[in-house]
């Protein structure tokens, strides 16, 4: 057993194959690594929260309400996504044309406070640009009229999520990689315990999320909600904000009409549909964005629980045989990156470490995982 | 010794040292929350059920985090718009935590928030006959903060301004009235976002505060915490102590040197 893999011919297993699960076992696989890759779930529509997220990569946007090491770490993802896309010959699913927030004429204090937050955290050198009516309406010509000020945020990036994932999946196929779905683990340094039985591995990563609860007794899971709904009248260029004093939603666009409208995020590990509360409070942002979403079609409503340590920040723990990555919390598409890079850096035993001052500090109130 | 040793907030029967109650929403993470707690040195938290999916215990993870904060758990029913929501929740709090606290909230308007009045009467009535320690969270109307009383409300909870807004208190005149006229416990909840304008609460003889955006949403809730925390304390000594009166010294009511005392009436 070993942390660091010196051979070609050491057999990775890597447990959870949500979005984590998928860059290690095709990161390990293209090192001419073997890999086996277990999910307790589905792989062509997994039950990870990397399904039902909008797939943003918003550094800034997600600062006001996160540790400056979330932003750091973001920034860090801006760079390193758009490279991972072009060696999965999916260069297209990345788009980079900055976010937009808008508020109602009424919570205009909402832009502000956004504003006062970011500079407090960033040193007031943040890429934010204010805009009036008609800057908004020359960025996003189908937004409502009405939203006299926004803010526009020209480095931020989203990407087509499911499509990636898809796209992680096949490529992981191709290259060798063994895939068992429907399949719940229990892991263990150097091996991994199924229905069927123990089987021995050189390392074991274990990135399942929630269902690494038995690892991390602080972990918890955090709901969150989103609507897919498809329209063929209205169009956007890039993931919109609204500000509003008591949730702050989203819509993000994707291909074929379809968007994602989300998050709600709540202290539960409720794993039940979507409440008419939430879907009223998404519903109503994404009509006041556009009354042209009237008309638009309800394809799905997402539910799912966002791992999280006490601190909703990231960590990774690595010992003899068995490594861990868990706690993305509402950041997956932005922090992925760099723990995923964090940890390849551990197990190839060279490279620079990113981020290990928050990636390797053990989460808040926990011993050694 | 500490002047306020011997001080105690009296609610219920029960005697708490600190004055200082917090709401566990909006922190960045639950470690920021412990550690706001902490650098407050409340005894008492509030926490909102509505939307946890309560009867499921789903919530189970996150009220885990709030029990190892060593503080009583005070339930509210924010987010029920009636009633009978409000009194169901109430129900189910008692069972999930033990306990026959409950903040009771029954939101009229949407928007800001603003307590229902009317629903919040009705449903105080029942919850007391129920055997509920109802805490209401009211507006500064007097005659509504008669009425709770009447129906048993042994503390109330009237807003400084609405939630969120960090208004501080927006009618004092009301809220003086308040402090008259009810010989209740008055804790200030909502509205305020800066130290000052709890301690000028305490000062003017509410028993207590609470409140959660302007420190949850803080830069630094702990040190936020830490500085309501002070300015709680200061405004509780301060009323102890007895505030001088405010003087009128625009015209001098007694001679000054070198104005003959025969001038003083302007003669």
């Amino acid at each position: 057993m070993a942390t660091i893999l010196t051979t070609t011919t050491d057999h990775v297993a890597v447990t959870g194959a949500g979005l984590l699960g998928r860059l290690f076992a095709w990161q390990l696989l293209a090192d001419g690594h073997a890999v086996t890759l277990y999910d307790a779930g589905d792989l062509d529509v997994p039950p990870a929260a990397a399904w039902t997220a909008a797939g943003m990569v918003a550094p800034l946007c997600e600062t006001a309400i996160s540790e400056r090491c979330v932003h750091d770490m973001g920034r860090f993802a801006l760079t390193q996504w758009p490279q991972w896309l072009q060696a999965l010959d999916a260069a297209s699913l990345w788009q980079q044309h900055g976010s937009l927030m808008v508020a109602h004429p009424q919570d205009l204090g909402e832009l502000t406070q956004f504003r006062h937050d970011l500079d407090h955290a960033l040193g007031g050198n943040a890429p934010c640009q204010p805009l009036d009516a008609r800057e908004i309406h020359r960025l996003e010509p189908d937004l409502a009229p009405g939203f006299q000020q926004g803010l526009y945020l020209p480095d931020e990036a989203h990407l087509d999520n499911r499509a990636l994932l898809t796209r992680l999946l096949d490529e992981i196929r191709a290259l060798g990689g063994e895939c068992h779905a429907h399949c719940p683990v229990e892991t263990f340094p150097g091996e991994v315990v199924t229905a069927d039985g123990r089987r021995r591995f050189d390392l074991v990563i274990d990135c399942r999320g929630t269902g690494a609860r038995p690892r991390h007794p602080s972990l918890r899971g955090v709901r969150g909600e989103t609507l897919h709904v498809q329209t063929d009248e209205i169009r956007l260029s890039r993931p919109v904000r609204l500000m509003h004093p008591r949730y702050q939603l989203y819509v993000v666009p994707k291909p074929e009409g379809r968007f994602v409208i989300g998050a709600t995020q709540i202290e539960s590990e409720d794993r039940s549909p979507m409440s008419l509360q939430s879907s009223l409070e998404l519903g109503s942002a994404l009509y006041t964005l556009s009354p042209a979403f009237a008309e638009a079609r309800i394809l799905e409503q997402g539910v799912n629980l966002r791992p999280a340590f006490l601190d909703n920040l990231p960590h990774v723990t690595h010992r003899e045989g068995l490594v861990t990555a868990n706690g993305l919390f509402r950041h997956g598409y932005l922090l992925a990156p760099a723990v995923v890079c964090h940890l390849l850096a551990v197990i190839r035993g060279h490279g620079e470490r990113p981020f290990a001052d928050t990636l390797a500090a053990r989460p808040p109130q926990e011993n050694a995982a | 010794m500490d002047a306020l040793h011997d001080d105690t907030l009296t609610l219920y029967d029960e005697a708490f040292a600190s004055r200082f109650l917090l709401g566990t929403a909006l922190y960045p993470s639950p470690t920021v929350m412990q550690e706001a707690i902490r650098a407050a040195g409340c005894e008492m938290v509030t926490l909102g059920l509505r939307r946890q999916n309560p009867a499921g215990g789903d919530g189970e993870a996150f009220w885990q985090i709030l029990r190892d904060s060593g503080c009583r758990l005070l339930p509210n029913t924010a987010g029920c718009r009636s009633a009978r929501e409000a009194i169901t929740l109430a129900q189910m709090s008692r069972e999930l935590f033990d306990t026959p606290w409950i903040k009771l909230e029954v939101i009229g308007d949407d928007y800001n928030l603003q307590p229902d009045p009317f629903g919040l009467l009705e449903a105080a009535r029942e919850l007391v006959d129920q055997g509920f320690k109802v805490l209401p969270y009211c507006t500064d109307d007097l005659v509504l903060c008669q009425r709770l009383r009447d129906a048993g409300c042994q503390a109330l909870m009237p807003w400084g301004s609405p939630i969120g807004t960090g208004r501080g208190l927006m009618n004092r005149y009301a809220l003086e009235t308040l402090r008259r006229r009810l010989d209740v416990p008055l804790i200030i909840d909502a509205g305020l976002g800066a130290p000052s304008q709890a301690a000028e609460a305490m000062e003017m003889g509410f028993d207590g505060v609470l409140l959660n955006t302007a420190v949850a949403r803080a830069h630094r809730p702990p040190l936020m915490a830490e500085a309501f925390a002070e300015a709680i304390r200061a405004g509780r000594k301060a009323y102890l102590a007895g505030l001088m009166q405010q003087r009128q010294t625009a015209s001098p009511s007694t001679p000054t040197v070198g104005q003959p005392f025969w001038h003083r009436d302007g003669g």
